[in-house]
This record gives C-alpha cells, structure tokens and sequence, in this order.
C-alpha cells in the first residue's frame, strides 16, 4: 500500500471501519510510513476532542410536552371505538371515534390547564387544537381535497345544516387545499384547510357565534388559536404559524370586504 | 393504539438523538423543534413497519428526511446540488477565500462553531458519526448514500475541520504533532 492509498483509508481506519486485508495492509503501511503514521494520530486526537468538546443537544421539554400531547390524541382517538352517537347517522362515517376521543382528549387536557378568565373560549380551543393535532397526525386532514372554492362549498353543504362561505386566497399566500367534517362542542362543524407556506391552517366555521366578537389569539399546546366573528359565522384557526398572521388570516376570512 | 405503544417504546427513548441531529442540520433551536415535531408524526405514522432495524438510525433517517422537506420549503437555497464534484467545490472555496476565511475566524471560537461551519452534507455525517456514534454502515441508510460516500465524505469532513482558521487560531491542538 502506497500512501496516496493509506490516506483514503485513514479517516475510516481511525473509525476502526477497516477490517480484513485492507486492514492488515494500512496498519503494515503505518508502522513505515511516518507521514501517515503522524496524520493517524492527528485524527484520533481530533476524534477525541471533538468527542470532549462538543456538545450533544437534549430535546427541550417543551417539546417532549409536545410529542407526548400528540402521543395522547392519537391514543384517545385510537381507544374510543364506538361512534359518536350524538350526531346523525349520517356522521357516522366518520371513523375512529373521532367525536368520543375527542372529548376524552379534551378532558385530560383541560384537567392540566391552569383555568384561564375565559373558561368556555379555552376549552373550544382545546378542542379544536384537539381536532387539529388528531387530523394531522391520524391521516384524516382532508376529506374533500380541492382548492376550487365551488367544490368544497357544495360538499360541505350537502353534510351540514348550515352553508359556511368559502374563500380561496391563494394571491395572498393562503392556499385552501380542502375540507373535512369536525366537531365541536359536541356539533358537527365545517373544517377548512389552508396552506400557508409549510404550514397547516385549520379554520373551524359554525353558525350563531357563540364567542365575543373578537379575542386575541392565544397559545393552546404548542399551536396557536385565532378567533373572528362574521359574515354570519363564527371563526376559529388553529395552526403553528405565528400569532399575528393567524390573527389577520382569521379576520379577511370573516371580513373579506373589510380592507386589509 | 398498538403502533403508539411502539412508538413510545422504541421511537421516544431517542427523541435527544433527533433534537440533536436536528439542531446540527438546521443550526437554530426553534426550526429543530419543528423538524423533530414534523418527523415524530411520520415517525406515529410509520412506526408499525420498522422491523429488526436499529430504531435510532431508523428515526434518524426520518428526522433527516423531515429536515430537507423543511429545508426545501423554507431554506431552498441551502440544498446545495448532490454531485460529489458540486458539495466539494462548494467546500473548498469556504475555506480557501480568504475573506470568508476571515470572517469565520472571527465569528468561530470554538471546535463546535467550526464543526457548525461545515457545508450540511460534511456536517451531517460527521454529527452521525462523533455525536451519534453510528456505524459506517448505519450511516449510510439514514443519509442515503453508499458506504464507500459515508467514508470519503467523514474524511473530507475532518479534513476541512483540521484546516478550519478557527482552529488554526486556537492553536492547532490537533494539526501536526503526532509523533
């Protein structure tokens, strides 16, 4: 072995990645080379201070709260196999027990949640950050897939007593990729998915707002929640984008006329 | 349900090894958690099909997957072409001008800070090798890449390390002494 070939394999041989006759070779080359030999023990000695001196990151618990918080939705979900029963049996395709995981979800939730002034407006966040994280992660995102505004308005219609307004603002970055059915507040509710950028925007639409007109939007496990009213319908976006564009997402979805 | 319990009991244990990865990769606290939040849920997802793999190199993979989709959306012009002539070109020209030579030198104090500094195909290798001690070979399925790569890519690695001006400036502990 010459040392142009010795040097290709040093690196690996320090790694103790050499076995057999390239092995046998490179360490025969080392004991007569003392070029070779020198940058060996380089790299061993770069090895062990890499090894001494950098750091290894650890998870940071906020995400560990994350992860489990997401391990518990989809095991609730998972857990309540019957179906939801306080719907029409035309909800009733709705599959894995969506509803009934929900709610348990929502509870274990709400029991470590320090009980904020708004306790009604909390637990509708939960639940929809709830609807959200299980949608993402149980592969039930869309069931209508469509960024054309007159395909998913009919679909949702057609599945609910009332007509939510859908608005497509794909020239402000706003994509709508889809719909789904939902529920909140044990009534079923027109989900519409927006994608903005990397990110997922859940808009939850309902009938007769039930909250204050505006609220500011608020942090709920890790996701934020926005909330507007009008054009006849109360609005709620849960996603990880941050809080202000949500906020104004949420608003030109309820007040498209108003000027931005 | 059965798959959440495989997830919490292979998968989870190695959550400090994706954080870390991450943050090597993406080099900011805050995108990392997004890469490892991102890659927990295919990792839910997909958890069922891993079978007799090593599950750490098998979430890794997954981490690292999750991380270029991230890159692609958010930092595209950091995918830097996949040809082994392109990444070494890129290489050394950031370490042989000088102006940006100078610029590291003085940014980079430390042994973490160069290792930093390395272009992300060199980085991510040698993060999986020192920091997350896998085998050549284990390398090589979560990068992607043959082993004969996994080899010449960490010797390249080091090799840029070696010649790094930070630590050229702290005093070359590791360049030239052997003896």
């Amino acid at each position: 072995m010459n040392c142009a070939e010795a040097t290709a394999l040093l690196s690996a041989h320090a790694d103790g990645e050499t076995g057999g006759l390239r092995g046998y070779s490179i360490r025969r080359h080392l004991r007569a080379c003392r070029a070779c030999a020198s940058r060996h023990e380089e790299l061993l000695a770069q090895r062990a201070q890499i090894r001494a001196e950098v750091q290894r990151h650890s998870a940071p618990p906020e995400l560990r709260a994350r992860v489990l918080a997401t391990i518990d939705a989809v095991r609730a979900s998972a857990a309540s196999g019957t179906p939801a029963r306080h719907t029409n049996d035309r909800w009733r395709w709705l599959s894995g027990g969506a509803m009934a995981g929900c709610a348990a979800t929502v509870l274990a939730w709400v029991v470590g949640t320090a009980v904020l002034d708004w306790r009604a407006g909390e637990d509708l966040a939960l639940q929809a950050v709830t609807s959200h994280v299980r949608a993402t992660v149980g592969d039930q995102l869309i069931q209508v897939a469509s960024s054309d505004q007159h395909t998913v308005k009919p679909w949702l219609s057609a599945r609910l007593d009332y007509s939510p307004p859908v608005r497509d603002l794909a020239n402000e970055g706003y994509t709508l990729i889809g719909a789904r059915l939902d529920a909140l507040e044990q009534r079923p509710v027109a989900t519409l998915v927006y994608r903005y950028r990397k990110h997922t925007i859940d808009v939850f639409v309902r009938p007769e707002p039930t909250l204050s007109p505006s609220s500011p939007p608020r942090a709920v496990r890790g996701f934020n929640v926005a909330h507007a009213t009008g054009s006849g319908m109360d609005w709620l976006a849960v996603s990880d984008v941050e809080p202000g564009i949500l906020s104004e997402f949420v608003l030109r979805l309820a007040r498209p006329d108003a000027s931005p | 349900m059965a798959d959440v319990s495989r997830f919490e009991a292979l998968v989870l244990p190695h959550l400090d090894a994706a954080y870390n990865l991450a943050r090597w990769l993406a080099r900011d606290p805050h995108d990392a958690e997004d890469v490892v939040q991102d890659a927990c849920v295919r990792a839910l997802r997909y958890v069922g099909s891993l079978h007799g793999a090593n599950p750490r190199a098998w979430f890794l993979a997954i981490v690292r997957n999750a991380f270029y989709d991230w890159l692609g959306r958010n930092r595209p012009a950091e995918i830097v072409d996949a040809y082994e002539d392109t990444i070494e070109a890129a290489a050394d020209q950031a370490v042989v001008d000088p102006q940006q030579s100078a610029i590291r030198s003085a940014e980079l104090r430390t042994l973490s800070d160069a290792m930093a500094a390395l272009p992300l195909q060199f980085r991510e290798v040698l993060v999986l090798r020192e920091l997350e001690d896998l085998s050549y070979k284990e390398i090589a399925r979560v990068a992607d890449i043959p082993v004969g790569t996994v080899m010449s890519r960490l010797a390249r690695a080091r090799s840029l390390l070696r010649r790094s001006p930070t630590l050229q400036a702290i005093g070359g502990r590791f360049a030239g002494s052997g003896r």
